[in-house]
């Protein structure tokens, strides 16, 4: 037996931290399948029963919350670490540059999957050499969320198909929002200018880029949702409430939404639980309807495989477990995130009834509008686009910025920005 | 065990080794110093050098670099919303600094005089040092909610007009500084009674016997010897200054709010860097942050220096 010197026990230490150091491994945890999501991102309940089904090929997801793109970003450009699978959110399409660091998924065979999905979301986690980078998860169709007893107070239309019919374009709504606030003074048809936009570009099929990489948001339908908010917020329609974001930005709308300032919103189906949880005192008297100016789709998120994944083919029998028709009824019912498969908008555990929008069957709205958005390009470079857009319309509203400085502004905002991405 | 037992001393061959141990002589000292020098070369040095070389490169944080040799520093040159950032970053500075040294040198000055429950008084000031930013930012925005915000409906009760605080350019600076002041103002108030107290009591006994009142002597006695310790805090301030971001984002958002009002220079490459994947127009930003604060401490060097090469010339 060699005698332990201090010496020696110092070297195998230094060893075994060297080696320990070198050795990182490729993914997070090997000798399993690790899943990254976010909290309400996919159904506890759902994950529970997969880890149990699972167990065999290791399946393991771990809840990386609101980080996970940092985290993302930070193990793939250190090339350890690595999820083997992860959930992606509408900013899909800023990976659509590095696609090579992740699965192509039809070579899975998830061509046979399609014909469950809806198309358009399907394209959205498509690359446009046709990869398809990420396996559809939720959706997020819009609707006008309203007040249906103000409404009804301000001698209105205030049955959903009666709403749904009285406010078919936004001109109609604004229209019917005058009428509306002139009965209940003080009160605001809509949150802000930048939902207008938001919502307008969300019933869009074209948005800020062409496929050739050109940028289109000088042309009309920009320009629309442009002129729209602006006319909402001279006619005096919205709250200005400014949701910014931040970690305490909508107070004063959550506030809103308790007193009834706010009379309506458009909206995508995942702001459900943040008024449910937010003005629990309104409950019931909410309703749904189709939204004005028709279907749209804001945000919606997909889970890829990445590439160093050992056993992708175990993986995307998880993903297409986990994503079947029959679960994503099930992680809508439990979470609130809104399906993407038209076979779960008819399952009976996503059509139930809701109290809080007085036993209306969300999930018929929701679907709806679902089944209507037309298909879209998304660049990478969207988000960044609208939010110079949203920006300006914030000033516009909040400071009392001249608009024809503000889209000036906002379009040399996007200059530089394009600049900067080597675009232009 | 024979290797635990105490060696003989090495005798005659010893003196040959001499030069060969000198070399390592002082080898343990440096290994004992070493945990710093290593962790400061790997998490310090290495990514100051490596943002250099970032700034010169386009890159997303995933996919490979492109070299762009000089191009984001020529962008960030023409840049108005980061000389915007700047501009913000130094008002928000001024806005939080100044009525934050007056106020915790009168908390200060109270703390001194003999009052009841010192201890629970100075635990209380420092409290919101160590209180979570983000946590405290929910009651902030709870505070200055434009709608339904305590101070607006104070301003209402008293008769004036609301003040949109968090949609108002100067409002969400006030909002920003105000917070800060909150912050900060404990702690600074402990580090001038700490600088109250070193203060010899036969100096004031002296200027009491020349018939110097409390004022006279707050403003010839107190506050020049006090002078090292509010230089502290000034610079203390300073460096926290050119470094707001949570307080901003919290409050307005990572956008900076209405005109881009909130957006101090390090919002601005958070932004940049984090949320639009710019990493190389971050790094950028980084150094032109640096450089600004650099230009600062020079300033603020030589302001600092003045008096006193102005004492020795008399």
């Amino acid at each position: 037996m060699t005698a332990l010197t201090r010496r020696r026990f110092l070297a195998a230490g230094a060893l075994a931290f060297a080696l320990a150091g070198c050795a990182s491994p490729r993914t997070a945890s090997p000798g399993k399948l690790t899943l990254w999501y976010w909290t309400r991102g996919l159904s506890p309940a759902v994950l529970d029963e997969a880890a149990v089904r699972f167990a065999g090929a290791g399946f393991d997801p771990a809840n990386v919350s609101h980080d996970l793109r940092h985290k993302l970003l930070a193990t793939m450009s250190g090339g350890a670490y690595l999820p083997d699978m992860t959930m992606l959110n509408d900013d899909i399409a800023g990976y659509f540059g590095d696609a090579d660091q992740f699965v192509d998924l039809n070579t899975m065979g998830a061509q046979r999957l399609r014909g469950d999905y809806l198309p358009w979301k399907w394209e959205a986690g498509t690359t446009p050499d046709g990869r398809l980078l990420g396996f559809p998860v939720d959706t997020g169709p819009a609707a006008l969320f309203y007040r249906h007893d103000l409404f009804a107070q301000a001698g209105m239309p205030s049955e959903p198909d009666d709403v749904a019919r009285a406010v078919a374009t936004w001109e109609d709504y604004f229209a019917f929002g005058e009428e509306l606030q002139r009965a209940l003074p003080g009160r605001y048809l809509i949150t802000d200018a930048k939902t207008v936009f938001t919502y307008s570009m969300a019933q869009e099929p074209r948005k800020y880029m062409d496929r050739q990489g050109r940028f289109i948001g000088d042309e009309e339908p920009v320009r629309r949702a442009w002129e729209r908010a602006l006319s909402a917020v001279r006619k005096g329609l919205t709250a200005g409430y400014f949701d910014n974001g931040s970690t305490t930005g909508s107070v004063d709308r959550h506030a809103a939404w308790t007193n009834g300032t706010e009379l309506s919103l458009v909206n995508a189906s995942w702001i459900t639980g943040e008024i449910k949880e937010s003005a629990p005192t309104t409950a019931g008297a909410w309703r749904l309807c189709r939204s004005p100016g028709g279907p749209g789709n804001q945000g919606g998120s997909f889970i890829a495989i990445t590439r160093y994944c050992p056993q992708p083919q175990a993986a995307f029998e998880i993903v297409s477990w986990l994503l079947s028709p029959t679960n994503q009824a099930r992680h809508y019912a439990d979470v609130g995130i809104f399906p993407s498969a038209p076979a779960a908008f008819t399952d009976v555990t996503a059509r139930q009834p809701d109290p809080f929008f007085g036993g209306q069957i969300t999930a018929d709205v929701f679907g709806e509008s679902a089944k209507g958005v037309q298909p879209a390009y998304f660049s990478p470079w969207d988000i960044d686009i609208s939010n110079c857009f949203t920006d300006e319309l914030v000033n516009v509203e909040s400071a009392g910025k001249d608009p024809q400085q503000a889209w000036r502004d906002a379009r040399s905002a996007i200059d530089r920005l394009l600049q900067r991405s080597g675009v232009l | 065990m024979t290797d635990l037992l105490p060696r003989k001393a090495p005798s005659a061959p010893a003196v040959a080794q001499v030069p060969q141990r000198r070399r390592f002589r002082h080898l343990p000292q440096y290994l004992a110093i070493s945990p710093f020098y290593i962790l400061f070369l790997v998490f310090g040095a290495y990514p100051v050098f490596y943002s250099l070389y970032l700034a010169l490169h386009r890159w997303d944080g995933i996919g490979p670099m492109q070299w762009i040799g000089l191009d984001n520093f020529a962008l960030l040159v023409t840049d108005a919303e980061f000389w915007n950032a700047i501009g913000n970053t130094f008002i928000i500075w001024v806005m939080s600094t100044v009525p934050m040294t007056v106020l915790a040198l009168l908390i200060a000055l109270g703390l001194n005089s003999s009052i009841r429950f010192k201890g629970l008084y100075r635990i209380a000031y420092f409290m919101p040092n160590v209180t979570s930013v983000v946590a405290m930012a929910i009651v902030f925005s709870s505070v200055f909610s434009t709608e339904f915000g305590i101070l607006n409906s104070f301003l209402s009760a008293i008769g004036l007009d609301p003040v949109g605080w968090l949609t108002d350019p100067w409002g969400i600076k006030v909002a920003i500084s105000v917070m800060i002041i909150w912050r900060w103002v404990g702690y600074n108030a402990i580090i001038f009674l700490a600088g109250l107290q070193a203060i010899p009591a036969d100096i004031y006994e002296a200027a009491r016997i020349d018939g110097a009142g409390p004022v006279q002597t707050f403003f010839r006695v107190t506050l020049p010897l006090l002078r090292p310790v509010m230089l502290f805090s000034v610079v203390m301030s300073a460096i926290n200054g050119m470094q707001v971001f949570t307080e901003a984002q919290v409050l307005v958002g990572d956008r900076g709010g209405v005109q881009d009002a909130g957006t101090t220079m390090v919002l601005y490459f958070y932004n940049m860097a984090f949320l639009e994947n710019d990493f190389g127009y971050g790094a950028a930003i980084a150094w032109g942050i640096f450089v600004v604060v650099v230009i600062f401490a020079i300033i603020n060097w030589r302001l600092i220096q003045r008096p006193e090469r102005a004492e020795v010339s008399r």
